[in-house]
């Protein structure tokens, strides 16, 4: 490996030489540095996913290559180091420095091919989505080939077949993709209106060391979408359904296939809204019953996102303060009977609302800038419908439209006001009502309803100098969480800023409870290169990037994270 | 662990001349593909600014944008292209909360981070200028007044 890296080092010096050819070469590098320090109030530094507490200080670090060549041509590396381990609570699957992804593409106005490593979507992702996240440590790239077709410029057809990667290793299971999507607004021509239909397959084949399965080793999955849209309104809506399969349950610790509990799956996504200027509505409904779709069948509801291939995120407003995302929805997608908790899952039904709207100037409530409201409201809850809780005899048959035990709800108001060209705030206030109990499968979890208020403001300082505050606190129906947040920012100018925050429970909850968890740290930018330094004791709780949450333990240190692109 | 500390020292100090615009394919909101390369086939600066529905400095630069957009292309001819890196979790929100703000750019959907990832984009928000099909310049973050800062490379690249 070192000397792949030498040598790596020594062909890129020698293309200096030749501006023509560093020209077509694209590099983005990025490491991520921890120093964990043992904590007097927290304990002692421990990692659990690699049994080690000796080793503080870790980088995992990425180096990325694409190199573009006779004009339709590129070829992509991507060097990844986990050293002397991954950053806690990574897949112990990233271990040493390797090659994480390579590929071969070929592009021109009709083909795009290509053999190696690629990420590929059908649709909103509910039936096959690959992507990378390397704050969550997620790579579920698939290693094989992948043709994407545009005979004309309405339809688009992709075949694709790979394995997925896990960690530098891949996935015992084969994927097998067809995606096709029609614009019929362009065959039509349709002037104010778009219509686009797409109708895939994903195919998922994996032996299995279940002696006379009476489940196939190929699971067949199908989606169909239709997008519509005129004038102002747009409206869509996907509906996927997956083959018989077995559902793997965990019993104390172990993956066990309950005979005879062979399930399809389905899910239903419908979205619709109204948007003109300064006004924009927007609704989502969506019904999962049983869409765990994994490579490998052993590693269904791993924590790490390792074999995924569809992507089910999290229909709720991913808020954006400390304190509004201590307590955060999971989808529940998956079946899920957990005995001893008295728990039995099949998949969620609910939706959300959306409402943006300005404020004109030069009105009372719009004052001389305007104001801009926006709201969000979401309500998720199990499936109704018979469940047979026999432990011999799983089985359960769900209505199609009914709304079982709630599981979570969130309302929120934002509300933005500039006073002044220099001054301006943001005022957030959320409620939320979490039924933990059923969201993490514990029994002694109790229901959580709370009221969060923020308060943020800005001040510009001229020359590019800004100082930035914001007060955020909690209240609960819970003695346990009684919280208050604050974080203060000073920027000197477009490349330098400083802050330092911290949020503190006041009430008895055992893990949290009498403990600061501070952070200060600052960050320098130039260009498209980033340094980020940190310190601090970050709370355990779900991280949040995109539609995924993952969950982080306790930790104190020293972070450092640098990003380059050239 | 050593080779990748001089590969950073070496990748300082090595001087990168300007790069092409990768050719990805992106989604209008009306579902309809755009290539890149269509967005660089112009004389006209144009801006790509990625943000996401979900990232409050990214909407902070537009919204400071916005109030200054009518100003900048009467002076410049500039283009801002708002390149959202929503996923299917928020991506229902970029139509609504775009019009809702009354933002007047052209909006384009990246939606499986191909393009952000082709060009090595780690953190948002993050600017890029394209003059001939040619990036320019790119900055990541933004704070207050920097919508500013970045006026004045418009200019500079403009003449």
């Amino acid at each position: 490996m070192k000397k792949l890296i030498i040598l790596l080092a020594f062909c890129l010096s020698g293309q200096i030489l030749s501006a023509q050819l560093v020209d077509n070469l694209t590099i983005g590098l990025e490491s991520n540095g921890a120093w964990y320090n043992d904590d007097k109030k927290t304990g002692s530094f421990y990692d659990d996913e690699n049994q080690d507490g000796d080793e503080h200080i870790r980088f995992n670090n990425y180096l990325k290559l694409d190199y573009r060549f006779l004009n339709n041509f590129t070829a992509s590396v991507q060097l990844e180091s986990y050293e002397p381990f991954a950053l806690i609570n990574y897949s112990p699957n990233y271990e040493g420095t390797n090659l994480g992804t390579y590929s071969l593409n070929y592009k021109n106005s009709k083909l795009d091919i290509t053999a190696g490593h690629f990420y590929s979507q059908f649709g909103s992702g509910l039936i096959l989505r690959n992507w990378e996240d390397r704050q969550l440590g997620i790579n579920n790239a698939l290693l094989g080939g992948k043709v994407v077709y545009t005979p004309v410029n309405y339809v688009s057809l992709t075949a694709l077949y790979g394995k997925h990667r896990v960690g530098f290793d891949t996935s015992e299971g084969e994927i097998f993709g067809f995606d096709s999507e029609i614009d019929f607004s362009s065959i039509l021509n349709f002037e104010t209106s778009a219509l686009n239909l797409g109708l895939s397959y994903v195919g998922r084949k994996e032996a299995t060391e279940v002696v006379d399965p009476e489940f196939d080793e190929l699971t067949n999955a199908f989606s169909g979408r239709l997008d519509f849209s005129s004038a102002n309104f747009y409206s869509s809506v996907e509906y996927v359904t997956k083959g018989d399969d077995a559902l793997v349950q965990i019993i104390n610790g172990n993956n066990v296939f309950p005979e005879d509990f062979i399930k399809s799956g389905n899910a239903l996504l419908v979205n619709a809204g109204y948007s003109k200027s300064g006004f924009g509505l927007d609704a989502t409904f969506r019904r999962l019953e049983n869409m765990s779709f994994y490579s490998d069948r052993n590693t269904a509801g791993n924590v790490y996102f390792e074999n995924i291939v569809n992507y089910v995120p999290a229909l709720t407003k991913q808020h954006d303060y400390l304190l509004t995302n201590i307590f955060v929805y999971q989808p529940q997608g998956v079946v899920n009977f957990i005995y001893d908790a008295q728990i039995f899952k099949v998949g969620e039904i609910g939706g959300q609302l959306d409402l943006y709207y300005k404020i004109k100037k030069d009105t009372p409530l719009g004052g001389k800038y305007g104001t801009k409201v926006a709201i969000n409201a979401s309500y998720w809850a199990g499936l109704k419908g018979d469940i047979s809780t026999d432990f011999a005899n799983p089985d359960y048959d769900m209505d199609f439209f009914g709304f079982g035990t709630k599981y979570f709800s969130d309302l929120s108001l934002e509300v933005r006001k500039k006073w002044n060209p220099k001054l301006n705030s943001i005022f957030y206030y959320v409620n939320q009502y979490a039924n933990q109990k059923e969201i993490l499968s514990i029994f002694s979890a109790e229901t959580i309803k709370t009221n969060i208020a923020v308060a943020e403001t800005t001040y510009k300082l001229g020359k590019g100098k800004s100082i930035r505050l914001e007060a955020q606190k909690m209240w609960s129906n819970s003695d346990d969480h009684d919280w208050i947040g604050g974080t203060l920012e000073y920027n000197f100018n477009s490349k330098f800023s400083i802050y330092v925050n911290d949020i503190y429970n006041d009430g008895t909850d055992k893990d949290t409870e009498k403990t600061h968890y501070y952070n200060l740290g600052g960050s320098f930018t130039k260009g498209a290169t980033r340094l980020g330094l940190n310190y601090g004791r970050q709370r355990a709780g779900l991280v949040c990037v995109g539609g995924v949450c993952r969950f982080v333990p306790e930790a104190t240190g020293l972070t450092v994270n640098l990003s380059m692109s050239f | 662990m050593k080779n990748f500390l001089l590969l950073f020292l070496f990748l300082f100090v090595w001087n990168i001349n300007a790069q092409e615009l990768p050719n990805i394919t992106l989604k209008s909101l009306d579902g309809k593909s755009v290539t890149t390369q269509e967005i660089s086939n112009s004389e006209n600066l144009k801006v790509l600014s990625f943000w996401a529905t979900w990232c409050v400095p990214c909407i902070n630069e537009l919204d400071a944008i916005s109030e200054v957009y009518e100003k900048w292309q009467d002076e410049t001819n500039v283009e801002i292209i708002a390149i959202s890196t929503d996923d299917s979790r928020t991506r229902q929100r970029v139509k609504p909360l775009v019009n809702g703000k009354g933002w007047d750019y052209q909006v384009l959907i990246d939606e499986n981070q191909d393009l952000k990832r082709a060009l090595n984009i780690t953190t948002l928000p993050h600017v890029v200028i394209i003059k001939n099909g040619e990036i320019v310049y790119r900055h990541s973050g933004y704070t207050p007044g920097g919508e500013d800062e970045l006026f004045d490379v418009i200019l500079e690249h403009s003449k």
